[in-house]
């Protein structure tokens, strides 16, 4: 029962997130960050710092809260025979490598490729046809599919996920044509 | 590999020479031919000009009489204007024009648009947004397409990839109706081209990797109405399997076969979806179309013949009752969807003119059915395979060949083709000034695994993990385009192609034929000996079907869209393969467009 509640509090996080995301953007260290500062002096509604209400969802500190299974070998290997009896594989593939669904072995994450934002998109589902995992399976074992997906090579480490979230990473040269990087799925799985 | 390799090179059939006649512009072959010269049905007929469904005609033959674009100046053809729906997934469709007007449709969102032809750069008279839900996107198995779309009664009407149908208003872009034929959140999508005759819309599903059940559907075309609904397994009341079905070959006879051919409780799941083209013949009062792979695509789980998946039904199109099926592949083992598109031609086999039917199946036998019957009259390799050692004419099924079985759990390499076949979807075009047909095609294998899959709505109810290749090694060549010739049941010639040809073709009057590679090229060649006269690099691959058409200004253009997407996806591996794209191009003589000098009627031969 210990996972589940650290699923409540992940919930939780996620819920309060929306109104610390200001927060979080205004304690980086340089105070305009490449940003117009806004006219304080006005006291209407413009006051309001749009830029830091309306940034981005995040889960505030518990973003970095890493995987309580663990990325060792027997969360993964467990994690991948989830993956494909759950029919996981017939989406994003057999290798991670994306299909109808996006691919899971890159570096583009639309929600998050840290434990807990992964944690998250299986447990509640995503707009463009991933189901909501969280109605059908345990805590447990949506922490280990959580450590395979975080396995197969695109995985946010834990303290790295403020830094992925704004974009503070290395970009990379891509040899082979890697179409829809955007969207993910570079393949399909055939008709 | 080079036990598959065919002779690799362009060599021009001389007898065609002979047959190439001087003046033919109704696409009905005449005394004065060859009897290898076929012809066919140009119903619904139409304005030369005008290009107003997906493969212009009910015969399928996308063919043009046009020819003011011919041999003779072909390598002037230019840019005229171009066109950004704004949508990245795969550009299957075909535009359509009428009236002056085009009609193009985006893949998902499912965007349809009207640009005005009168205008130079064509612009938008109307945009229509039908809101499809984006859950859609994730349960389409390949790419969130659209192939095509369809017009009449002065409606628009086309597939949502979230398995509604609408029709619009051509003039005004406003819904007129919407029918919610499945429920998209259980894996059905929709994404073939709504074909219309008279006042019936024919629409299928999609959905072969999910476990759906596969229907083909007739529509009301003013009201959006479900007029009947046919299933591709099940009793043979779901199947709409009765009287008037009379079946030539004894392994179609019987009661409720699209239940006996399945283990109890699996052909509810078994799809037999219909997502490719749609064709019709009018003295028959048939429709013809193609039934997908069995689900789940691990064969050990389904033993039995599978009926009635990846097989052709001709239906009545106003009731919907089977006259007649044949099964391609029966039991399929490998995904051959047997979809592909049925071009209704009048050949003369063996010194006789029959009424044929001429399928390219992704099992690579290139078929000729008696359209009327359903008798096999030919079946020809198109392509190299090894998934079959031969045709059994006394069985009508392809004999298989043990090796090239799929195992659980275990990789079976090198088979040839993989699951989607050496040709998929992509339609061909028939010149009646040939004889010929013209295919992009593939030249690939698959390494296969089998993994044994549960159903789960809503998820892939799949299980095959491929690894797919050239026929020919590591740096062979992924595709072509050929010239077929249906009488003798054997090719022509061949343009090898790096890339896998996903587009469809268009043969002319001029003696073109147009088609695209995935890598971008669009090419224009010599319809009687593939000798390459003109070509194009676009911004993005082409699986698009290109059209040609008269604008109001007299003058012939040529478009096609550039959007690689779908099962062309399968070489995102391949160094060279272009990033995604969302533009149409239309083409003409000097880049010419309603700008410049109006062209003499005369100038063509409609």
């Amino acid at each position: 029962m210990r996972t589940v509640g650290i699923v409540a509090i992940a919930v939780t996080a996620a819920a309060i997130g929306a109104s610390t995301s200001g927060w979080i953007m205004s304690s980086r260290n340089d105070s305009r960050n490449g940003v117009v500062p806004t006219n304080t002096a006005h006291r209407g509604p413009a006051a309001v710092p749009l830029g830091d209400v309306a940034g981005a969802a995040t889960f505030g500190e518990s973003i970095t809260m890493p995987n309580p299974l663990g990325d060792g070998p027997a969360a993964v290997e467990s994690g991948k025979k989830l993956f494909r009896a759950m029919n996981c594989a017939g989406c994003h593939g057999y290798d991670g490598g994306g299909g109808m669904g996006p691919a899971l072995n890159d570096h583009y994450w639309r929600y998050g490729g840290a434990p807990v934002q992964i944690y998250k998109s299986i447990y509640e589902g995503r707009p463009q046809g991933m189901p909501a995992w969280g109605r059908a399976l345990p805590a447990d074992q949506l922490w280990r599919l959580t450590a395979y997906v975080g396995s197969l090579g695109g995985g946010v480490p834990p303290d790295q996920a403020e830094a992925a979230l704004h974009g503070d990473t290395v970009g990379r040269t891509v040899k082979k044509s890697q179409n829809n990087a955007a969207e993910g799925g570079n393949g399909v799985e055939g008709q | 590999m080079a036990r598959f390799s065919l002779a690799c090179v362009i060599a021009a059939v001389s007898v065609l020479s002979a047959c190439h006649p001087a003046d033919d512009s109704k696409g009905q072959a005449t005394a004065a031919h060859s009897a290898t010269l076929g012809s066919y049905d140009l119903a619904p007929g139409g304005a030369a000009g005008e290009w107003t469904s997906q493969a212009r005609d009910y015969a399928n033959s996308r063919y043009s009489s046009l020819d003011q674009i011919n041999t003779a100046n072909v390598r002037r053809l230019r840019t005229a204007w171009t066109f950004s729906d704004g949508a990245l997934y795969g550009h299957e469709g075909a535009p359509l024009v009428t009236g002056n007007t085009m009609y193009t449709v985006s893949p998902f969102p499912d965007r349809a648009f009207a640009l005005d032809l009168t205008k130079p750069g064509a612009p938008i008279k109307w945009v229509y947004d039908p809101a499809p839900s984006p859950m859609a996107i994730g349960k389409a198995c390949c790419d969130p397409v659209l192939r095509g779309w369809a017009i009449g009664g002065g409606k628009l009407v086309y597939n949502l990839l979230d398995a509604h149908v609408v029709a619009v208003d051509m003039k005004t872009g406003k819904e007129l109706w919407r029918t919610k034929m499945a429920d998209v959140s259980r894996g059905t999508t929709m994404t073939m081209a709504a074909f219309i005759v008279g006042n019936k819309v024919f629409v299928g599903n999609s959905g072969g990797e999910m476990g759906v059940s596969g229907w083909f559907a007739a529509l009301d075309l003013e009201t959006g109405k479900e007029l009947w609904r046919a299933y591709g397994t099940g009793s043979d009341k779901d199947v709409k399997i009765g009287p008037r079905f009379k079946p030539l070959y004894p392994q179609y006879r019987g009661k409720d076969l699209g239940l006996k051919t399945w283990p109890a409780g699996m052909a509810q799941h078994g799809a037999g979806s219909s997502w490719g083209f749609v064709s019709y013949d009018p003295k028959l009062n048939l429709v013809y179309y193609g039934t997908s792979n069995p689900g789940p695509r691990v064969p050990s789980q389904r033993p039995g013949d599978n009926l009635w998946t990846s097989a052709v039904f001709a239906r009545d199109a106003d009731t919907g009752e089977a006259v007649w099926a044949y099964q391609f592949t029966p039991h399929d083992q490998w995904d051959y969807d047997g979809v592909n598109e049925m071009m209704l031609l009048d050949l003369p086999i063996n010194g006789t003119v029959r009424h044929t039917l001429v399928h390219f199946d992704r099992n690579t036998y290139a078929y000729v059915l008696d359209r009327a019957t359903g008798e096999v009259l030919k079946a020809d390799t198109f392509a190299p395979q090894n998934w079959s050692s031969g045709f059994d004419w006394k069985t009508k099924r392809p004999m298989i060949n043990p090796a090239k079985t799929p195992k659980v759990d275990e990789e079976v390499k090198n088979i040839c083709p993989p699951d989607i076949g050496q040709k998929d979807w992509e339609p061909p075009s028939y010149s009646p000034r040939t004889g010929l047909i013209y295919a992009g095609i593939f030249n690939i294998c698959m390494d296969l695994t089998n993994h044994k899959v549960s159903y789960i709505p809503g998820t892939p109810y799949d299980g095959m993990e491929m690894y797919r290749h050239s026929v020919d090694g590591k740096d062979g060549n992924w595709g072509a385009l050929i010239a077929w010739d249906p009488v003798a049941g054997k090719r022509a010639w061949v343009i090898p192609e790096k890339f896998m040809v996903m587009s469809g073709t268009i043969a002319t009057a001029g003696d073109l034929v147009f088609y695209g590679t995935t890598d971008g090229w669009f090419r224009a060649i010599d319809a009687l000996n593939g000798k390459v006269l003109w070509q194009q690099k676009l911004s993005s691959g082409v699986i698009g079907q290109p059209i040609t058409y008269l604008g109001p200004d007299g003058r012939q253009y040529v478009a096609v869209a550039s959007g690689v997407g779908g099962a062309a996806m399968v070489q995102s591996a391949l160094p060279g393969l272009p990033a995604r794209g969302s533009t149409l191009y239309v083409f003409s003589i000097d880049g010419l467009d309603v700008n410049g000098a109006k062209v003499p009627a005369t100038g063509s031969k409609p």
